[in-house]
């Protein structure tokens, strides 16, 4: 019976390593944020500024009626900004809060979301408020996509800002992406030994972390 | 039955079962379904680095694209990188390799027919990537969002094929394998002889490979019964028909986005190309896969032979185990309990 378990083993790990690797990012945003506080020092929302890749952004405004050739207007891009901000509703807007460990809920955006079209790339804009204004020693906010399909980074200048919280300190956790050298020691473990020695996982999340007093 | 401790026979049973149940349990948990294990993804191991390989060669596409159209000679390395790209890929969800393999070990089919029903599928999803874009895209200047119901209409179709050749070959190889284990063996072999007079291409497949399975099932005294093989249809490519729309009807959205893309740019021709070219690495890797479940098959086979009365048993429960793969799959992907590839936000 060995050599049958044996057999068996080696075909499912194959499957199963085709199936453990999720769909990989087929858009891509690169993120900017902005925090909003109100003067009492509690959070009030989160401003979401995302940009799409080109061919993402090419994919989306295909179709759309311009007046002029290849650009598109904010009213032009209204429809599909509402879509877009509807779409989003499902997934949560990819962003999870927590003040002090505490989960912090989020409501739709507020009227007002708008789409840019610049140099071939949408941006959509808009403001996700908290159910209720948030007091917190520490908040964590995370943006990410459990199935990978979307792709989120911040942008490398003014990544994250604080409105209106002056005496907090922010961090920006990027996520871990693997190196090459363990992509490669990885690459070298067969498939049917189960991966014990190197138990980490890459986390995908983008992070901001505000430490108030 | 008599001779057989039922103790020892259901340990056999046990593990191709259980692995295969486990199989799906690690599919449905990684697929995150939405609302539920709202946990930071991780990716690790093998798969981590597929999953990056892939995403590299992705964004490399839409560089190659636009360098393509100042440099006829960049399409080359446009058309090399979607290869890559499409070996790669098909490692990820959608592309039918679990429901391929399955359908192959649940079928008792030849590798070279796995391989057959592999390239057939994928270059069948190449072209309805192409289609759509084509004809939607191109043709009717259809928006992001129409192209995207669209796809949703040919999932629910794709999926909804899934499940119904799940539970036709589940029928037939739920009942070879309670046969088997000697649940109605009377009742049975009148039932068995009955198909058997319907099945007119039977006496054709007689001659090919079905001959040294005919031996397994003889080890098990009733070589008279058909082969559940036979029963599952009649030509394998007729049969197989079925498997290749069902896994390949469904386009890959990365294809979509990339012809679309590659239209913008005025150069569809060469998105088409990029297309095809993705759907053989697609293929290949598919195949090898196929490939490899079949070789397993063939083996468990082969040991079934010296041990003739578990072995029998455990292959008819692997292919049972099998048949039930494919119905779970098909049913967790119509429920969208097991995530697939989506057109977000369109």
């Amino acid at each position: 019976m060995n050599t049958l378990l044996r057999i068996f083993l080696v075909v499912l790990s194959g499957l199963a390593t085709g199936s453990l690797a999720q769909a990989h990012p087929h858009v891509w945003v690169t993120m900017q944020t902005e925090l909003v506080y109100a003067p009492d020092g509690s959070i009030t929302g989160i401003r979401h500024a995302w940009s799409f890749d080109d061919m993402f952004s090419t994919f989306a405004t295909q179709g759309l009626e311009s007046k002029e050739k290849g650009k598109f207007t904010r009213d032009e891009l209204a429809p599909l900004a509402k879509v877009n901000v509807e779409s989003l509703k499902e997934y949560d807007y990819f962003t999870y809060a927590t003040a002090d460990g505490k989960k912090a809920e989020l409501t739709d955006p507020a009227a007002g979301y708008w789409l840019d079209y610049k140099d071939q790339v949408l941006t959509l804009n808009f403001l996700l408020p908290f159910k209720a204004p948030v007091k917190a020693k520490e908040l964590k906010v995370e943006i990410y996509d459990p199935s990978i399909f979307v792709d989120f980074a911040f942008a490398k200048d003014n990544p994250v800002q604080l409105a209106g919280a002056p005496k907090c300190k922010l961090d920006v956790v990027l996520p871990r992406e693997m190196t090459f050298a363990e992509g490669k020691a990885l690459s070298q473990i067969p498939v049917d030994e189960k991966n014990t020695t190197m138990a980490w996982g890459a986390q995908f999340a983008s992070k901001i972390l505000v430490h108030c007093p | 039955m008599t001779g057989w401790p039922r103790l020892r026979v259901l340990r056999g049973l046990l593990v191709p079962v259980s692995l295969l149940l486990l199989l799906v349990i690690v599919e449905a948990a990684m697929a995150q379904p939405f609302g539920l294990n709202r946990a930071a993804p991780e990716a690790g191991g093998f798969a981590g680095w597929i999953l990056a390989k892939q995403a590299e060669f992705y964004r490399m596409l839409s560089g190659l694209i636009r360098a393509a159209k100042a440099d006829g000679s960049a399409a080359y390395t446009l058309l090399g990188i979607s290869f890559l790209y499409g070996i790669f890929h098909a490692a990820g969800p959608g592309h039918g390799k679990a429901v391929i393999s399955s359908y192959l070990v649940a079928n008792n089919e030849t590798w070279r027919r796995g391989v057959a029903l592999s390239f057939a599928s994928a270059l069948l999803q190449a072209f309805t990537a192409i289609a759509i874009v084509g004809v939607a895209a191109a043709l009717l200047g259809a928006t992001a969002k129409a192209m995207g119901n669209t796809v949703r209409v040919i999932e629910i179709v794709s999926y909804t094929l899934i499940v119904l050749i799940g539970l036709r070959l589940l029928w037939v190889k739920g009942r070879a394998f309670l046969h088997a284990l000697g649940f109605g063996e009377g009742s049975h072999t009148q039932n068995h002889a009955h198909e058997h007079g319907h099945d007119r291409g039977h006496h054709q497949h007689h001659h090919h490979h079905d001959h040294d399975h005919d031996h397994e099932a003889s080890a098990w005294s009733h070589g008279h019964a058909p082969e559940p093989s036979e029963l599952a249809g009649d030509h394998w490519l007729k049969r197989g028909l079925a498997a290749i729309v069902a896994v390949g009807l469904r386009p890959c959205s990365g294809a979509i986005i990339v012809l679309v893309f590659a239209l913008a740019q005025g150069l569809f021709w060469i998105g088409v190309a990029s297309t095809f070219v993705m759907g053989l690495g697609t293929a290949i890797t598919v195949a090898a896969i196929a490939t490899v479940a079949v070789a397993a098959r063939g083996l468990a086979g082969k040991l079934a032979k010296t041990k003739p009365g578990v072995g029998v048993i455990v292959l008819r429960g692997f292919e049972t185990a099998a048949a039930l793969v494919i119905v779970l799959f098909g049913a967790a992907l119509l429920t969208g309990y097991l995530a697939s590839e989506r057109l977000i936000g369109v």
